[in-house]
């Protein structure tokens, strides 16, 4: 109880609420910007947060993530250009309500389910991970060792459409995660004989290159090969009280919705490798099918709008719980934030209610006020915060390519990180480019050294035993799902080919039978 | 080149690849085995080995499409507007070389410039290439741009974070 207390006393400490403040009006300002989003956001303020404290770090990260979700909406809506990918489904119902001159009702729908479906998920986990950390706490090597295979492969498959490519993200991520200090022997490993190589590849300049660095690669070829950048903003907003305002009659008629929406977000934040976007699309199917108007749906209906923001926010803190229960982080900005953990000289997993439950409890303390601030923030900066749209690519561009290069040097002081980023810019670029997925490869590369220390407490306990595996049962059952995931998914894209293929050729023979 | 060709050819080079690390850079470059646990060299020999099977796999499926002259459906992409038909198969994304080197390059030189002329002319310098490169013409915006960041910059690591900004200093 006197742990609680601390954690959550820290957590209105004047440093942490202002941090956390700053967090979520910098993400929602970022988030608004089209192309830019949660993950990036926090790969770009990493290299801040070496001079925080760890619950400043995390408490300012947190809210930067949570703004960003938010912040993802407001371009999604105004622009029909989602700031961030999950935001994609709001865009449908948000855009058109922006051309009815009702953008700013269509906003704050957005905010307040966002910070429903946020608050809500944000009590779950902190209800359920403690109590499932202390399970997990009964997990050996061997079960740590499967347990990151499992979530290896599982997230082979996001971020691109083929599995093959997607493990060798993934493998390629883990050669990687390896460079530097072997940990038996305590010996250098894959260095080439380069001394700044020898503590490994920091992940800080890895990040910023492959999210950050690689994603404005990409928009910077857009705008200036095909000549974008033409979009502007059509929120004129409307001066009258009925379509600006959101009564709370109007907003209660969305809340099963809105509700379904967050228990959506939750099941799928909680697993690892789905992800916001997933959760979202999930949620505006089922409101739609749901509906009793289902024909009004993608032309200006507010409960379009609750069903999508609600469950992407909602993932926000669901996606904490493999982080905080097992130690593996359930999607990119859970990597991130795993990534700022180990900065901060914590391992996320079981151990850390043990080892830090005042920080734990600070942290749930910041999740909550993250919260908070978002609807104090979205409700009174609603429409400046609409300006971020609006800024043009020519000066927002070079600021961003400028931040990537300083924020690299920032870690270590070293123009060899910033060296390090430009690389990883420019492979994400490729990886994009050739459908490789650069989530598999970054969680491949943050896993890796757990994953290899798992593996190596296994050989040593168990004297090279090869039947090991089968010895623990819910290790051997691990195994299992691991071989079990790549198979299905083989199976699955093969099946996907066919039937893709046979439409296709039905669609021929329909187009030939008409022109004969 | 269409797709399909462009694949093979990465898939070809990840095999390369990965033939050279298990080849020479793993025995190279990894502790000899200690005695007990396992070998430095396993997990990385294991993820080579994951990523050649799977592009051997990939190169296969490809080589089979290819030899039976059977089109391989459009896989979905990121950029959807690039791709193109082709005779069945499609490219996806192609890499805009001349682009990519006009934002790498400059980068590159700011790296190199940094370290003999200083933080604020480099990157003074950096940004007015990178606004040029982008599309701006407006000198005098380009111009206010480029102070403005860099000085803020300069401000927020040197006493902000208290960390020296990289390169010989013009006012010290």
């Amino acid at each position: 109880m006197e742990m609680i207390i601390a954690g959550l006393l820290d957590s209105i400490s004047p440093a942490s609420l202002m941090f956390v403040l700053i967090g979520v009006a910098v993400g929602v300002l970022i988030g608004a910007i089209p192309g830019i989003n949660g993950p990036m956001a926090i790969a770009l303020f990493i290299p801040i947060t070496y001079y925080m404290t760890p619950l400043t770090a995390v408490g300012f990260l947190v809210g930067l993530n949570k703004g960003a979700f938010f912040g993802g909406a407001v371009s999604a809506v105004l622009l029909r250009t989602p700031g961030t990918p999950e935001a994609a489904a709001t865009s449908w119902d948000g855009y058109p309500l922006t051309q009815q001159g009702k953008g700013e009702k269509a906003l704050r729908m957005a905010l307040y389910s966002s910070v429903a479906g946020d608050f809500i998920s944000t009590i779950v986990l902190i209800l359920i991970a403690a109590p499932l950390a202390a399970i997990a706490l009964f997990m050996g090597p061997a079960e740590i060792f499967a347990l990151i295979s499992v979530a290896l492969t599982v997230i082979a498959g996001i971020g691109t459409t083929s599995i093959c490519r997607g493990l060798i993200a993934a493998g390629f991520g883990i050669l990687l995660g390896l460079i530097g200090t072997e940990p038996v022997t305590a010996l250098p490993r894959l260095t080439f004989d380069v001394y700044q190589l020898g503590s490994g590849l920091s992940l800080i300049p890895v990040a910023i290159g492959l999210l950050a660095f690689s994603e404005i690669l990409l928009q910077v070829e857009k705008f200036t090969v095909k000549g974008g950048g033409g979009e502007h903003a059509a929120h004129v907003f409307s001066s009258k009280p009925e379509d600006r305002l959101l009564p709370f009659k109007e907003f209660f008629k969305s809340a099963k919705t809105l509700l379904r929406g967050t228990l959506i977000g939750i099941g799928v934040g909680a697993m690892p490798g789905l992800g916001a976007p997933v959760a979202s699309f999930m949620s505006y199917d089922q409101a739609m099918k749901r509906s009793k108007h289902k024909e009004e749906f993608g032309k200006g209906r507010l409960e379009g709008i609750a069903a999508s923001e609600s469950a992407n926010s909602s993932v926000v803190a669901s996606s904490l719980i493999p982080l905080f229960v097992l130690g593996i982080p359930g999607n990119l900005a859970a990597a991130m934030l795993m990534g700022a953990f180990m900065i901060h000289g914590m391992q996320p997993g079981p151990l850390l209610f043990k080892e830090n439950a005042q920080l734990m409890y600070g942290i749930y303390g910041s999740l909550v006020l993250a919260s908070l601030f978002l609807l104090v923030i979205g409700r009174f900066g609603l429409r400046y915060f609409c300006k971020a749209v609006d800024i043009p690519a020519m000066i927002l561009y070079p600021i961003v390519i400028f931040t990537c290069i300083m924020g690299a040097y920032l870690g270590k002081s070293s123009m060899f990180d910033v060296g390090v980023m430009l690389t990883f810019g420019f492979i994400g670029y490729f990886m994009r480019k050739f459908d490789y997925s650069y989530v598999a490869f970054l969680i491949g590369f943050i896993l890796a050294p757990e994953w290899e220390r798992a593996l190596q407490q296994v050989v040593i306990i168990s004297e090279h035993d090869p039947f090991m595996f089968i010895q623990r049962p819910v290790a051997m059952v691990l195994m299992g799902l691991t071989l079990f995931v790549v198979a299905r998914t083989f199976l699955c894209s093969i099946s996907a080919g066919r039937k893709k293929k046979q439409v296709e050729v039905a669609a021929a023979a329909a187009g030939q039978h008409k022109s004969d | 080149m269409t797709r399909i060709k462009r694949d093979a050819i990465a898939y070809l080079l990840i095999v390369g690849f990965c033939i050279l690390m298990l080849t020479w850079a793993i025995p190279t470059y990894t502790p000899p085995y200690p005695g007990y646990g396992a070998s430095p060299a396993l997990v990385p020999n294991v993820s080579v080995c994951v990523m050649l099977f799977m592009a051997c796999l990939s190169l296969i499926r490809v080589g089979v499409a290819l030899y039976m002259k059977k089109p391989i459906v459009a896989e979905e992409s990121e950029f959807p507007e690039d791709l193109e038909e082709g005779g069945g198969f499609t490219q996806v994304g192609r890499v805009k070389i001349n682009h990519l080197a006009s934002l790498i390059i400059p980068c590159v030189l700011l790296v190199v410039a940094i370290e003999y002329i200083g933080y604020m002319l480099a990157s003074f310098a950096f940004l007015m290439i990178l606004q040029y490169v982008i599309g701006s013409r407006k000198w005098l915006q380009s111009i206010v741009v480029s102070i403005i960041l860099m000085v803020v910059l300069y401000i927020v690591m040197r006493y902000g974070f208290g960390v020296p900004v990289p390169g010989p200093q013009l006012f010290e």
